[in-house]
């Protein structure tokens, strides 16, 4: 199945299709818990992106070598490998970035997304697609940490990037800072993409019903 | 009387689900029954506390006295895998019955970023070896009780007129969010 | 047999690469981390003691300590990072004092983790301001709703009186032990 698809499909179903977050369901304790301002939601996505794109390669590279019995193992040991470099850069370079993260980055090292991708694609796939894949469901987790970082520090600080966007007189709504909002914001995203998804569904529904309808008016006129 | 403090703390007021949003993954996907919920919650709460008693040694008597921190988030996850197979395979030749009840959630354990946090976090807080235990306990306990509670509301929401839309992870997501809320009643009660 | 010595093999050339690895990575960051959490001190140093131009960090005593100097190398007071309980968890604070430890010259929060938007307010200027030349003698007090009559007297935040009274709390406690530490002729 895998081997029909495009590999502009390979990135791009990352996105929407198959994104981390929103459809499959994977990686929800970062997506919470990092998302009270959009710096954190960014610098969360690019090193989480960071693990799992140098992961996937590296998986991907030496996947008919690994022994199928410690492939779990030998996946793990990869993955903390890139995650505390990863912890070690930030905290060389972006100390604030890494303290505001805490200790929300060497946790990557147990984001479902990673491990996920690992097993079900970059251990069957070449490296390129594997790459690929890895840009693709990490552009995908971007957006997703983008959006609900968005949407929390406006609503709580009035602020998009520190910038102040509402206008003094909004009353700031602090639930959205407190878990409580990032749950309640994270549920209502969910609602609103299903939503799309089944109004979506249902006109490609009515589509087909419709040319079967007309097919048939127009037998009937014959 | 600062053990029982440590592990109040842990389970109820600062509890890892709600409010440091560790063990999600388990929180939503194993909580449509009450039955399964406090079973996933048993297994947590036994591997917590084995993960705390072994991640402690490992860090007091491995990575600091040899300078090794950096090893730190590999050596973790390896003592959770390892110790998470280790679990199963006692279970599963100690008791049947048991090993049926848990057997399946034991794997999915391993990547439950609540046992890895728990690690970090006793890493991090410098706890001695007892106070160590207690807060795994306590951890383990505050999501059995989080998830439970999930489980039990989520058992009458099945009866409930909801929107196709908000059916299943999102009107489970909002519910914690709710019940996050009334968890921060307990804020301030006890600080450590 | 074979796919266990496979097995063995593979898992060791990984762990090995990777512990390589790490240690490189290690060596590299860990001078750059040391210096990052020298220059946030000396950063908030400046800030509580805004008229120093040097500091010096005293030694043989159990918690940080900074002495600071004028242009002119003059002592002119202390600067010390303190921390106990807030609200929710701990509050980290640094705090400027003069050289006989009676006037405050600034406090800032370092961390902290009280309620968003209520015991937060303890890191904004409102508050703060309240302790710049504020008496610490005979103690730091506290009024409730009502503004400060003495000299060593600040507001509570409405709302956030908890919090604000651990941090005047903390003072109290860390100027103390700065007090002892002076009785004795250790400082």
């Amino acid at each position: 199945m895998a081997k029909s698809n495009t590999f502009t499909y390979e990135y791009l179903k990352g996105l929407w299709d198959q994104n981390p977050v929103m459809k499959q369901v994977l990686g929800m304790c970062p997506t919470l818990a990092v998302t009270v301002s959009v710096v954190n939601g960014i610098g969360m996505a690019l090193a989480t992106t960071f693990v799992l794109v140098f992961s996937s390669l590296i998986i991907s590279l030496i996947r008919k070598i690994i022994p199928n019995q410690v492939r779990i193992a030998s996946y793990i040991v990869i993955i903390a490998t890139f995650v505390t470099i990863a912890d070690y850069v930030l905290r060389a370079s972006y100390p604030d970035l890494s303290k505001a993260l805490g200790p929300f980055i060497p946790l990557i090292v147990v984001n479902c997304i990673i491990l996920g991708r690992a097993e079900a694609f970059a251990s069957k796939n070449s490296p390129f697609r594997s790459l690929l894949d890895a840009l693709g469901m990490g552009t995908g987790f971007f957006i997703a940490l983008v959006v609900l970082s968005g949407i929390r520090e406006i609503l709580a600080s009035k602020t998009i990037l520190g910038i102040q966007i509402l206008p003094d007189s909004f009353a700031p709504i602090l639930v959205m800072i407190l878990p409580a909002g990032a749950f309640i914001t994270l549920g209502l995203l969910f609602g609103i993409a299903n939503f799309y998804s089944i109004s979506l569904e249902q006109r490609k529904r009515e589509k087909i019903i419709k040319k079967y309808v007309d097919n048939n008016q127009e037998k009937v006129k014959e | 009387m600062t053990l029982i403090l440590i592990f109040l703390s842990a389970a109820i007021i600062n509890n890892f689900v709600l409010s440091y949003f560790l063990g999600i993954c388990p929180f939503i996907g194993v909580s449509n029954k009450i039955s399964s919920a406090f079973s996933m919650g048993i297994a947590v709460t036994f591997v917590m506390t084995i993960t705390a008693i072994v991640s402690w040694l490992v860090n007091n008597y491995l990575l600091i006295p040899y300078h090794l921190d950096f090893l730190q988030t590999v050596s973790f996850i390896l003592v959770i895998a390892s110790l998470v197979q280790f679990v199963e395979m006692v279970i599963k030749k100690v008791s049947q019955p048991l090993y049926r009840a848990l057997g399946i959630y034991l794997p999915l354990i391993t990547t439950n970023c609540a046992i890895m946090g728990l690690a970090l976090f006793i890493a991090m807080k410098n706890y001695d070896f007892l106070e160590s235990i207690f807060y795994g306990l306590g951890a383990g306990i505050g999501f059995t009780i989080a998830i439970v509670l999930m489980a039990g509301i989520r058992e009458e929401l099945d009866l409930a007129d909801v929107p196709k839309a908000m059916r299943g992870v999102p009107i489970t997501l909002i519910t914690a969010g709710l019940l996050a809320l009334a968890f921060m009643g307990f804020a301030g009660m006890i600080t450590i | 047999m074979k796919n266990v010595i496979q097995m063995i093999v593979v898992l060791t050339v990984i762990a090995v690469i990777s512990g390589i690895a790490l240690s490189e990575i290690a060596s590299w960051a860990n001078p750059k981390i040391a210096i990052n959490r020298a220059k946030e001190t000396e950063k908030a140093i400046f800030r509580v003691q805004p008229k120093a131009k040097s500091y010096k960090q005293i030694k043989n005593i159990d918690f940080e300590l900074y002495q600071v100097f004028d242009q002119n190398n003059n002592p002119i007071g202390y600067a010390f990072p303190y921390e106990g309980n807030g609200f929710q968890g701990k509050i980290r604070l640094i705090v400027g004092l003069n050289d006989s430890l009676n006037v405050i010259s600034r406090v800032e929060i370092l961390e902290q983790v009280e309620t968003p938007g209520l015991g937060t307010k303890i890191t904004e200027e409102p508050f703060l301001k309240q302790f710049e030349n504020l008496v610490t003698f005979p103690q730091i007090e506290w009024i409730k709703g009502s503004k400060p009559t003495k000299s060593n007297q600040i507001q509570t935040i409405t709302a956030a009186t908890i919090s604000s009274k651990s941090v005047v709390e903390i003072l109290n406690n860390g100027i103390n032990k700065l007090r002892e530490l002076k009785q004795k002729g250790v400082i």
